[in-house]
């Protein structure tokens, strides 16, 4: 029974124009969104070859010089590519890359405000990673027309489309009392009525998306890269599922489809725009993150302070790390480089506290946000497909950690050479960074955890919605 | 009749408990975005007032120093809040709020606050010109969609029409009773949000920011007569009001969430910029050229020399090394005005677009006018951005100017308090309205054009009316 009402309603469906006026919006914003998914990825791509290729000139240069001063030539201390202080603070500074991810182009995410490429020095954690990437102040508040905005925005108004009237609509022409006068319960003509159309909605949606992916030039060579594509996959349909069960509750009310359609729309711009931005709002003003301007002028009085010691500081800086302590004790006290050491090394211990403010605003905000995210299926989706391409917090933050770890190396690296004053003759043994991706277990965690976020209210909400239709008034 | 008719429309949806409902929820948005702008302000203009008299402080209170070591200890910068980013906070948030300004370097500004946010963020922000300009439309659009396509399904429409009421006068009742509901719900925010901008400024409210805060007025009521008049368009217009409300929501969602994404797109293709790696790498490479060093200086040299008609540096009655030091300043500015400059330019240029793409949907001319009047747009950082570079440069002149007139050869030089005071406080004076308005003339026109195009529609959709169904 069930099979010959879908195919029935197929054949309705089909011969209706909504459903190809809707296979039109979405095609081409599928196709515009991979698009320019896939044009910023190649901007990424470009800015991270830039500067690469300035690293590698950079070192090229060194080389050469280091020869010449090898050869006898004179240099000024300032510019001697032999000293460690030079090297580590400019000279030789190594660029850490965060690399796209194979699915970058499905989801901008915060990709285009969180740098994907950082210059790793021995200057302070903060001013490594206060880096930006040059790019329209409008576009970033804008947002950008990716696939992760189609599925987030459009989908959800696609689905309450093709639901919103899928009984009253009948009752409103007079068929829907005649179809159940045959031996058919509503429940089942509803079922029939969804599955149709969540089918012909999901393979335009995952068959368009995946198609114009692929002629994108993505390779799905790698077990990873499928997995993560069957997750998008899955939580597309968990998502517009959702959406299906949200549509059933409207329509199961027994309103008629003007009305319908106003309290959908309504419940769409509830859960897709005002929840997000009232968040936002909400977390800021609970856990408010202090402007910048503190920071900066905490660096400054630091400084001023640990300047003024100058000298005196390298005493203390020796105290706390005796196993850097040279037998010239003499001639260490008095060494430019060490000093400047010692007075970094006081400068972020006192700016430590304000930074740590910043740090632990922003994780109470987050920690707020995980907690409240259940409130907006859009904000549950979006955070699945950024973190899905790569290009969500998630990632960020594990690149944000592992530069701080290499950070840390570079500066213990060179810390002991400017303290031992040994010069640097080999540019090949200096650190060097690669980014290591999560392992996938903790990628698989957090998708399970998103797909039941979507998929138990799906079932409590259409449960209920079929409760409620066996009261549905098929006639008056 | 208008009046009659306008008070109708009201008195009907006054009844209508989605109408109540609705308007309750703008009502509560629109005071909770404007308390959070409101307390937004307040801290960062403390925040910002405060560094700003430490950074003039420690300026001063510098020991006795070489005159370019002050130099390069510098002084920050920092961009006040204007009064009206309480309503809107535009661009703001995706630009920076600090620049450090030194010897021999330009910087961008530093610090954008959405680094500092949750990636929800990216969701919108919650403001004031957000409620006004995307929710408020959204509410005129369900409130219009069943005007004539409703009355039509109920059968009173016949009766209206039987009455012979001129379409001009039908439309401006309804125009005026749909209008009225959304005074009900905008007066009161507004009259509270112009509050909270005086209390938040009790002794610096300027006459700059009446007027500014006028024009934003205006600007929204012109914005919410567009928007009115296609919703009475399409609701004349179309066979049910079920396609009248299908059509409207699909005009919203379209000029509301789609337009902004596509224009900043086609702005961005049409004036791309270089990333940042690029960007940096061009600009050193214009200023640190040391064949251009090596030229320069050598000029500079052979030029001094003759001007004072001596023959050894040593014999000249000012320091070479202030006057060296001035011509890099000199080059660096050149670079910095070229490289910059041409930044910039795109993106004042993506900004023009953004006006011009207004022509396909009205919020976004609505939208850069929004921003501008409130001080929150790229040209007025921009404008700030410049006032801080030059008195950057103001501060290097008087420096290497000194180190000039008093550096002697072979001895160290000291300067004092004496020196630092010389350099006066930064100031900054925001752009007049008139500055602002003559920017966006683009977008003036466009949502003028728009309210003249909405305004005929209506009339001819009414004009056209047909009382009876299919």
């Amino acid at each position: 029974m069930l099979a010959r009402i879908i195919r029935h309603e197929w054949q309705m469906l089909k011969a209706d124009a909504v459903l190809w006026v809707i296979v039109a919006i979405v095609g081409s914003a599928i196709a515009y969104g991979v698009w320019n998914g896939t044009r910023w990825v190649h901007f990424q791509e470009g800015a991270i070859e830039a500067a690469r290729s300035e690293e590698r000139v950079r070192f090229d240069r060194l080389t050469a010089q280091l020869e010449k001063v090898a050869a006898g030539e004179r240099v000024s201390p300032f510019a001697d590519p032999r000293s460690p202080s030079n090297l580590g603070s400019r000279l030789a500074a190594k660029v850490a890359v965060l690399p796209p991810a194979p699915l970058g182009a499905l989801t901008v995410g915060q990709s285009d405000l969180l740098p994907s490429y950082v210059r790793v020095s021995t200057e302070s954690r903060e001013a490594v990673l206060a880096s930006t990437e040059v790019e329209s102040p409008l576009r970033l508040l804008t947002g950008r027309f990716d696939l992760a905005f189609v599925v987030v925005y459009l989908v959800p108004l696609l689905v309450l489309a093709l639901a919103y009237s899928m009984v009253s609509g009948e009752k409103e022409q007079g068929t829907l009392s005649m179809v159940l006068a045959q031996p058919v319960s509503l429940g089942t003509l509803v079922a029939a009525k969804v599955v149709v159309r969540a089918a012909a909605l999901l393979v335009i949606i995952v068959g368009l998306g995946l198609g114009t992916l692929l002629m994108t030039g993505v390779s799905l060579a790698d077990a990873a890269t499928r997995e993560r594509l069957l997750w998008w996959v899955a939580s597309v349909a968990a998502y517009m599922g959702l959406w299906f069960a949200i549509a059933l509750v409207g329509v199961s009310l027994g309103r008629g489809s003007a009305a319908t359609a106003t309290l959908l729309a309504g419940l769409w711009l509830l859960l897709v725009v005002i929840v997000p931005s009232a968040l936002t709002l909400g977390v800021q003003q609970l856990y408010p993150v202090p402007s910048r301007v503190a920071l900066v002028q905490a660096t400054r009085v630091a400084s001023d302070e640990a300047n003024a010691q100058g000298a005196r500081l390298l005493a203390a800086y020796y105290e706390d790390h005796p196993e850097l302590a040279t037998g010239d004790a003499e001639q260490a006290m008095t060494d430019f480089n060490v000093v400047r050491l010692a007075v970094n090394d006081d400068i972020e211990k006192r700016v430590r506290p304000v930074v740590a403010q910043f740090d632990e605003q922003l994780s109470s905000q987050q920690a707020l946000v995980e907690r409240f995210r259940v409130l907006s299926p859009a904000l549950v989706v979006h955070e699945a497909l950024s973190d899905l391409s790569g290009s969500g917090q998630q990632r960020h933050r594990h690149f944000v950690s592992q530069v701080s770890g290499f950070h840390d190396e570079w500066r213990r690296f060179f810390t002991q050479k400017v303290v031992a004053k040994t010069p640097v003759a080999d540019l090949s043994s200096l650190p060097t960074f690669t980014y290591s991706e999560e392992p996938s277990s903790a990628l698989r965690a957090r998708m399970m955890a998103t797909l039941a976020t979507l998929l138990v209210p799906a079932v409590l909400l259409g449960g209920l919605a079929f409760i409620r239709l066996r009261r549905y008034a098929i006639a008056g | 009749m208008i009046g009659t008719i306008a008070r109708k429309e009201l008195t009907e949806l006054s009844r209508d408990g989605r109408f109540r409902l609705l308007a309750a929820v703008i009502l509560v948005l629109a005071v909770a975005s404007t308390a959070a702008g409101w307390l937004q302000f307040t801290a960062v203009s403390r925040q910002h007032a405060e560094a700003q008299r430490e950074t003039r402080e420690q300026w001063l209170g510098q020991q006795e120093k070489n005159p370019h070591s002050a130099a390069h200890y510098g002084v920050y910068a920092f961009k006040p809040a204007s009064h009206l980013s309480i309503v809107d906070t535009g661009l703001d948030p995706y630009l920076g709020v600090a620049v450090w300004l030194e010897a021999h370097r330009q910087s961008e500004m530093k610090f954008r606050p959405a680094q500092d946010r949750t990636a929800i963020q990216r969701f919108g922000e919650l403001n004031g010109a957000e409620v006004l300009l995307v929710l408020v439309p959204l509410f005129i659009l369900l409130v219009t969609f069943p005007v004539f396509a409703g009355e039509r399904e109920q059968g009173t429409l016949r009766q209206l029409m039987s009455l012979g009421v001129a379409p001009r006068l039908l439309v401006a009742g309804k125009a005026l009773g749909t209008l009225a509901a959304v005074a009900l719900v905008i007066v009161p925010v507004s009259a509270l949000a112009a509050v909270a901008m005086a209390w938040a400024s009790a002794d610096s409210y300027l006459a700059a920011d009446v007027s500014r805060t006028v024009a934003l007025g205006a600007t929204c009521l012109v914005y919410f007569l567009v928007v009115t008049g296609v919703g009475l368009a399409v609701s004349a217009w179309a066979p049910s009001s079920r396609v009248a409300l299908v059509t409207l929501l699909g005009f919203w969602f379209a000029t509301s969430l789609v337009a902004p994404r596509i224009a900043t797109d086609v702005a961005g293709s049409l004036h791309p910029t270089p990333n940042a790696a690029e960007f940096q790498r061009a600009l050193d490479a214009d200023l640190s050229d040391p064949e251009e060093a090596r030229q320069r200086l050598a000029r500079l040299q052979a030029e001094t020399l003759t001007k004072y008609n001596v023959t050894s540096l040593d014999a000249l009655p000012v320091a070479f090394s202030g006057l060296s030091l001035q011509s890099g300043e000199d080059h660096g500015n050149e670079v910095f005005d070229r490289h910059f400059g041409r930044l910039h330019d795109q993106f004042s240029n993506q900004a023009r677009v953004y006006q011009w793409a207004g022509l396909a949907s009205p919020l976004l001319a609505a939208r850069s006018l929004s921003m501008a009047l409130a001080g929150t747009d790229f040209e007025q950082h921009r404008h700030f951005a410049k006032a801080a570079e030059a008195y950057r440069r103001d501060i290097q002149r008087t420096l290497n100017d000194d180190i000039a007139r008093n550096q002697r050869a072979g001895q160290p030089y000291l300067a004092g308090t004496e020196l630092w005071s010389r350099v006066p406080d930064f100031t900054y004076d925001a752009p007049s309205i008139g500055w602002v308005l003559g920017r966006q003339a683009t977008a003036l026109t466009v949502l003028a054009g728009w309210l003249t195009l909405a305004g005929a529609l209506a009339l001819l959709a009414t004009r056209r009316l047909s009382a009876t169904l299919g």
